[in-house]
């Protein structure tokens, strides 16, 4: 880091915006809890029994979901637009939402096929969880056997978009021949939810998001020598190869794991990185790291507290509200910065 | 011999097919060298063979008489600098963190520099003219700066030998003297062995003490003056009618 330039400032009013989204976030949905009933609930109990419940088993679950994922998707979208040095690259590039779907498509039919029953069950919704993870997983090992033989960032690339191209297609042909309450299962994963999830979920989910992260953190030094173009790069000496199979690998462990038990959101993690350089003018990603993280945890919580706005007559698809309010975000960001 | 640096015997360049050889041509420390040819001859190939981050088909290369492929790649790049023909430019990396990646193989886990490092990357881009520069945005500097901030990168990689594919190109003709000048300083002064490829022969025979010549008819290694005694540039180009001017060291 260059020495004696601070990003404090920018650090902290994130923070705050983060601390204040997240006591918003808990206050508003379907009943709005007194501020006062909430500080007593989390510090010791609310004399209204009901409050305690929404918190302790709804609420927060969902809020430590949505904090999860909005670090892990925007961290990992960081990583791929650096990797490809591509603007438009997202987690989900080299198809590991695709491969995560059909993971999801192929255990709906199958397990109604055995006549498991559906939605709701939580050996369902963990099905479900492990059966995104799988095909995510599947997808990033099918991707490292063959990076080897792929000598540019471009090539993988392609590799990538096509694998994703002909997973949905084999979604779609499943889909095709699939029954209605089956494809209403699919759907409804689709559209991404923080909701429902167990504490044991939760619990999974960090434990695999966490070496996500850690493994990101290790990343920063060789990002930022990836900056300067591959070629470069490797005249430093950095294993090329090596260095795709790290960020492959925290890939997988934080995009991969979030769609598991979420869906697949999107547009947080292309945008979060934009937002981020654009707040912090700053391409090293010792800062960009905890710069992403830090800002993509905020914009999720925001996001899900707009998907439950409409209180008691339901909430919202999250996909949906990430990109009504994502996009005009980063439009104005843009033209902000092109023509300011 | 003794005191050369770099040394390349019946060297044949390419991977799945032969590109370009036999390349049999030494270098040694405070050697300014010119690495000239048409396009598509394999400059880069060359150059890139040479700092091992491509595979070459057959033959030799010595770096301080040992056989770089015995060498690690973080050997290689303690010994050997690259400087790319035309880097990708990141939007707000600042100039001196795009000069502090030239310390990659020194800095801790997270990639941050030491005290000393830090002093060394001031101090080089004060040698290259941009001092006072550190904080500004490296997207943004001008051609010319751009690439004085390539060879500061380069130059805090503290290898003997660095090597530029095509410094000069796509400057004018102001920058190209102010480069070639900072190059001949950096061999004369520093006794670094500089090696780049080039279009611009006049340059060439004027400044360097040593030319590779890739020509249609085989590599040609000499002083200016053999080569130009011996009429090797003629061989540069194949079936061609330019032939080259003995006295304005260019052809015509």
């Amino acid at each position: 880091m260059r020495p004696g330039k601070s990003y404090f400032r920018i650090y902290a009013a994130i923070a705050v915006s983060l601390v204040v989204l997240i006591i918003m976030n808990l206050i508003l949905g379907s009943v709005i809890i007194p501020v006062r009933e909430l500080f007593a609930s989390i510090t010791n109990s609310s004399s209204i029994s009901y409050v305690n419940d929404i918190l302790w088993n709804f609420r927060i679950p969902k809020v430590i979901t949505a904090l999860l994922a909005g670090v892990a998707l925007s961290v990992c979208g960081l990583q791929m637009q650096t990797l490809f040095r591509n603007p438009l690259a997202d987690p989900f590039i080299l198809g590991i939402s695709s491969g995560a779907g059909l993971g999801v498509a192929l255990f709906v039919m199958g397990s109604s096929a055995f006549g498991i029953t559906m939605a709701g069950s939580i050996f369902f919704n963990l099905g479900i969880a492990a059966a995104a993870w799988a095909g995510a997983a599947g997808v990033t090992l099918l991707i490292l056997l063959v990076s080897h033989r792929l000598k540019e960032n471009s090539s993988l690339l392609i590799f990538g978009i096509m694998i994703g191209s002909i997973t949905s297609a084999i979604i779609t042909l499943i889909q095709y021949f699939s029954s209605s309450s089956e494809l209403k299962a699919f759907v409804t994963w689709t559209m991404g939810s923080f909701s429902g999830l167990t504490s044991a979920q939760i619990w999974i989910m960090s434990m695999l998001v966490f070496p996500g992260i850690v493994l990101s953190v290790y990343n920063i030094k060789e990002l930022n020598i990836l900056l300067q173009g591959e070629a470069y790069a490797k005249s430093l000496g950095l294993n090329l190869e090596r260095t795709r199979r790290r960020i492959l690998i925290a890939t997988t462990l934080l995009a991969g794991s979030i769609t598991a038990f979420c869906g697949p959101i999107g547009f947080i993690g292309i945008a979060v990185p934009h937002i981020a350089r654009l707040l912090f003018r700053n391409a090293d990603h010792k800062v960009l790291v905890p710069a992403t993280a830090l800002t993509g945890a905020a914009i999720m919580v925001f996001t899900d507290m707009v998907a439950q706005l409409p209180g008691q007559s339901g909430v919202i698809p999250i996909n949906t509200v990430s990109a009504l309010i994502g996009v005009p975000v980063i439009l104005y960001l843009i033209m902000k910065s092109r023509f300011a | 011999m003794s005191g050369e640096l770099l040394i390349m015997e019946s060297l044949r360049l390419g991977y799945d097919r032969e590109i370009y050889g036999p390349v049999d041509a030494s270098a040694s420390p405070g050697e300014m060298i010119a690495l000239v040819g048409p396009n598509g001859v394999g400059k880069s190939t060359l150059l890139k063979s040479i700092s091992g981050i491509q595979h070459f088909r057959s033959g030799v290369i010595r770096l301080d008489s040992r056989d770089i492929r015995k060498i690690g790649h973080t050997e290689i790049a303690s010994l050997i600098s690259f400087v790319p023909s035309q880097s990708p430019r990141a939007k707000n990396l600042s100039l001196f963190d795009m000069v502090s990646s030239g310390c990659f193989n020194r800095t801790n886990w997270l990639g941050e520099t030491t005290e000393e490092d830090r002093m060394l990357i001031i101090e080089t881009l004060d040698r290259v003219g941009l001092n006072g520069f550190a904080e500004r945005d490296s997207s943004q500097l001008s051609d010319g700066e751009f690439q004085r901030a390539a060879i500061a990168r380069s130059l805090v990689q503290q290898s003997g030998i660095i090597l530029l594919d095509e410094p000069t190109a796509f400057l004018d003709i102001e920058n190209k003297l102010i480069i070639t000048r900072l190059l001949k300083k950096l061999a004369t002064e520093e006794k670094r062995c500089i090696i780049f490829s080039t279009h611009d022969l006049q340059l060439a025979i004027k400044l360097c003490d040593k030319i590779w010549l890739m020509g249609s008819d085989g590599f040609h290694q000499g002083a200016p003056s053999e080569l130009i005694e011996n009429g090797a540039f003629d061989t540069m180009f194949k079936d061609s009618t330019l032939k080259f001017d003995k006295t304005l060291y260019t052809f015509v």
